[in-house]
């Protein structure tokens, strides 16, 4: 605690959001900005959790529904968001249920995650963070979705050849 | 180092680059006419430049060195030391390495560049001269030249060319001169239309924020139509077509001519000629055509290439030539100009022609064909295109080791261009190479699918009608067949190729075919409507999907929605594999 309490100001933000009923948040300093879910145009020969293209400004950027891709169930409530996320330079825009606050956690809070067995792969799963008895999972999100989503895109162009016939 | 300093100094660095690209155009125009007076003030104005700014902003190297080679130019232009071809090489030799100096400067602020070799060879020179001073006249003897260094027999005999111009063999030399000239001249008379420097990466934010903005008055002119305010209205009205306006500009300032690029491409003819003892002028024509920067950028290393291999495999040696009755003296021709809305650039020679049975020979030889194989004229001079082909027997430095010809297609394929070969044994080669004029904006047909609106190129569909039933043969082994005035053309519908599972096949004559003939086979594909034409703004489409190869890119819509661009061969090219 002693060590967390200097480097308070120095502490990682991180945004929180809600998938289903479940918590995640992703680093804030990837964050470009949130805004409510637009109009977008969907692609074909695309997983189907790749929502489509959107137009931000001028800029064609890509849609992503994060609870589909991780197989989560969307909330109840119908007050979806989009979060629109600076990865490597490029950016892209992620469905989630609702975005809730910024955290600034103590290090001393933050856990590795816990080694569960598990056949889904876990690794875009940076931490564990236990806040009042409530759960929040960081995300990376470059991991979570960009690099499997090019294999996921380049199998499905693949594969389209007899779906197509 | 204060920032103010850095600033000066990089500023001057991007200033000398400049001049340095001017310097050459001068000296390869001056060596084409030794006696021009004018020519040679403004060589020597530049080199003055260069060292007053470059003592200024205290690059001390290049200060050194240049006032050397000012007095060295000093003695030319007083007509101490005669224009040669020997001349002309070492000053472009000094240009060269002036160049490569404020490279490194740009690269390293302090870097201390040794240039007393070049120096000791500028002074020999120089001293040289002095003896000769007695015979200023002599330009027309290659006396001098032996002080300088041994001239090669190619340069005694460029020189002969250069004095004996008039000789109606080497007509194309005579042609290529004034053209030569006419270039720089060019330059300094639009020099007063001032110009400034703006990077691209923020005139591609301007366009960005340009297409945002006609989109968004899309909108409002729509809003307006339900109002009454006959004043707002104008004023929309008004807005509109100011708004067009800035649109045309902002798209206009990504073009840029071909000029700079040809003008290098003079100095690589010589260089490459040079090196192999050959002899071969350059005609450039329609070097003010425009591109856009992206594409021009890209196009200048496939050029030089073409350029060297004209020099290399097609222009022969000055004995076969004369053995052929030909002119000693090679001609490549580079030529570009506009052709249906693309720009073509030509590089054509007067050499030996390509020889389709020997490239099969060759092929076969490789292991690339098989033994016995025999190809179609056309077909076996493609064969140049293949990887790992060399037609010359040994590996020259000037053309590389025949990794050239394959790569400067991809690199153009990759630009959406194409590259055409025609070639006529004995009398010479021909490369077309044919671009779009812009990677960024492209004529578009609007169509409609199962409620998604998509882009197709308007350069690829090559008409649109509406099949009657009589038109349309479903078959069992071939799918369905479009009869077309004689033609037959296999018909594919959007929505299957999209992958749409259909509930009811929609009638063919309810639907609208779009005829594709760009490139390969032609194909008729059927959509649900067409909405119109307009010209759309290529968007790049982020990485996670930039591998779906039908797909070569998205544009926003009027309204603000992105669409995206179908590249129709590539959809089909599954389709058709599933049919075969």
């Amino acid at each position: 605690m002693s060590h967390a309490k200097n480097a308070n100001s120095n502490r990682e933000r991180f945004l929180s959001f809600s998938l289903g009923c479940e918590e995640y948040a992703v680093p804030l300093l990837a964050v470009r900005e949130v805004i409510a879910l637009p109009e977008y145009t969907p692609v074909p020969y695309t997983p189907s959790y790749f929502l489509g293209i959107m137009n931000l400004r001028g800029q064609v950027i890509s849609i992503m529904d994060l609870r589909q891709k991780l197989g989560i169930k969307p909330g109840a409530n119908t007050e979806t968001a989009v979060i629109i996320c600076d990865l490597n330079g490029a950016s892209i825009g992620v469905v989630v249920d609702s975005v809730n606050t910024v955290l600034n956690p103590d290090a001393a809070d933050v856990s590795d995650k816990p080694e569960i067995q598990s056949n889904r792969p876990t690794d875009y799963i940076t931490g564990v963070y236990r806040k009042d008895k409530k759960l929040i999972l960081f995300l990376d999100l470059s991991r979570s979705l960009s690099l499997e989503d090019h294999a996921a895109v380049r199998k499905s162009a693949e594969v389209r050849a007899p779906k197509a016939a | 180092m204060d920032d103010f300093e850095k600033e000066l100094k990089l500023g001057f660095l991007e200033e000398a680059s400049q001049l340095l690209a001017d310097a050459e155009q001068c000296f390869l125009a001056l060596e084409s006419n030794p006696q021009d007076g004018p020519m040679l003030d403004k060589i020597f104005r530049l080199a003055h430049n260069l060292k007053g700014s470059s003592k200024a902003v205290g690059f001390e190297d290049i200060g050194v060195f240049t006032h050397r080679f000012e007095s060295f130019l000093l003695k030319v232009k007083n007509g101490e030391i005669a224009v040669s071809s020997s001349v002309i090489s070492l000053l472009l030799v000094c240009n060269d390495h002036i160049r490569s100096m404020v490279d490194t400067l740009k690269g390293d602020l302090d870097a201390r560049i040794d240039s007393s070799a070049l120096m000791e060879r500028i002074e020999s020179a120089s001293q040289g001269e002095i003896a000769h001073e007695t015979a200023p006249e002599t330009v027309h003897e290659t006396v001098e030249e032996e002080n300088f260094e041994a001239p090669t027999p190619e340069e005694v005999e460029l020189l002969r060319l250069v004095n004996h111009s008039f000789d109606h063999e080497i007509a194309p030399v005579i042609e290529s001169a004034p053209i030569v000239k006419a270039a720089p001249v060019a330059t300094a008379a639009s020099a007063p239309e001032e110009l400034i420097r703006v990077s691209l990466a923020r005139l591609e934010k301007l366009i960005n924020s340009v297409g945002e903005l006609v989109i968004l008055q899309t909108v409002l002119r729509e809003q307006s139509l339900s109002s009454n305010a006959h004043l707002l209205r104008k004023t929309i009205h008004q807005m509109g077509k100011v708004t067009k306006e800035v649109q045309d500009i902002s798209m206009s300032l990504r073009m840029v001519p071909l000029r700079q690029t040809f003008q290098k491409m003079q100095r690589i003819v010589r260089d490459t000629s040079g090196m192999l003892g050959k002899k071969v002028g350059l005609l450039t024509s329609g070097d003010d055509t425009e591109l856009d920067k992206t594409v021009l950028e890209n196009i200048s290393d496939p050029l030089v290439h073409l350029i060297r291999n004209a020099c290399d495999h097609g222009v022969e040696s000055p004995e076969t030539r004369l053995s052929k009755g030909k002119p000693e003296s090679g001609t490549v021709k580079l030529n570009a100009y506009h052709q249906s809305g693309k720009l073509v650039i030509e590089v054509k020679d007067d050499g030996g022609g390509i020889d389709g049975a020997k490239l099969t020979a060759k092929a076969i030889e490789k292991g690339i064909l098989k033994p016995g194989t025999v190809l179609p004229e056309q077909e076996a001079i493609h064969l140049i295109f293949h990887p790992g082909f060399s037609t010359k027997a040994q590996v020259t430095e000037v053309s590389g080791r025949g990794v050239g010809m394959d790569v400067v297609k991809t690199n153009i394929e990759a630009l959406q261009g194409e590259v055409q070969v025609e070639t006529v044994l004995g009398e010479g080669t021909t490369f077309k190479v044919i671009l779009p004029l812009t990677l960024a904006i492209i004529d578009g047909m609007v169509v409609q699918n199962e409620g998604c609106r998509f882009v197709v190129p308007l350069s690829h569909v090559h008409e649109t009608l509406k099949p009657g039933m009589e038109d349309v043969k479903h078959t069992t082994t071939m799918g369905e067949v479009l009869l077309l005035r004689g033609e037959n053309l296999p018909l594919y519908r959007l929505n299957t190729l999209l992958g749409h599972k259909q509930a009811a096949m929609k009638a063919a004559n309810q639907q609208i075919a779009m005829v594709i003939r760009y490139a390969g086979n032609p194909f008729a594909v059927l959509v649900d409507d067409i909405l119109g034409q307009q010209q759309v703004v290529i968007k790049e489409v982020g990485q996670e999907i930039q591998n779906l190869k039908w797909m070569s890119g998205s544009a926003i819509l009027g309204d603000g929605k992105p669409a995206i661009i179908i590249e129709m061969n590539e959809l089909v090219k599954p389709a058709k594999r599933g049919a075969a």
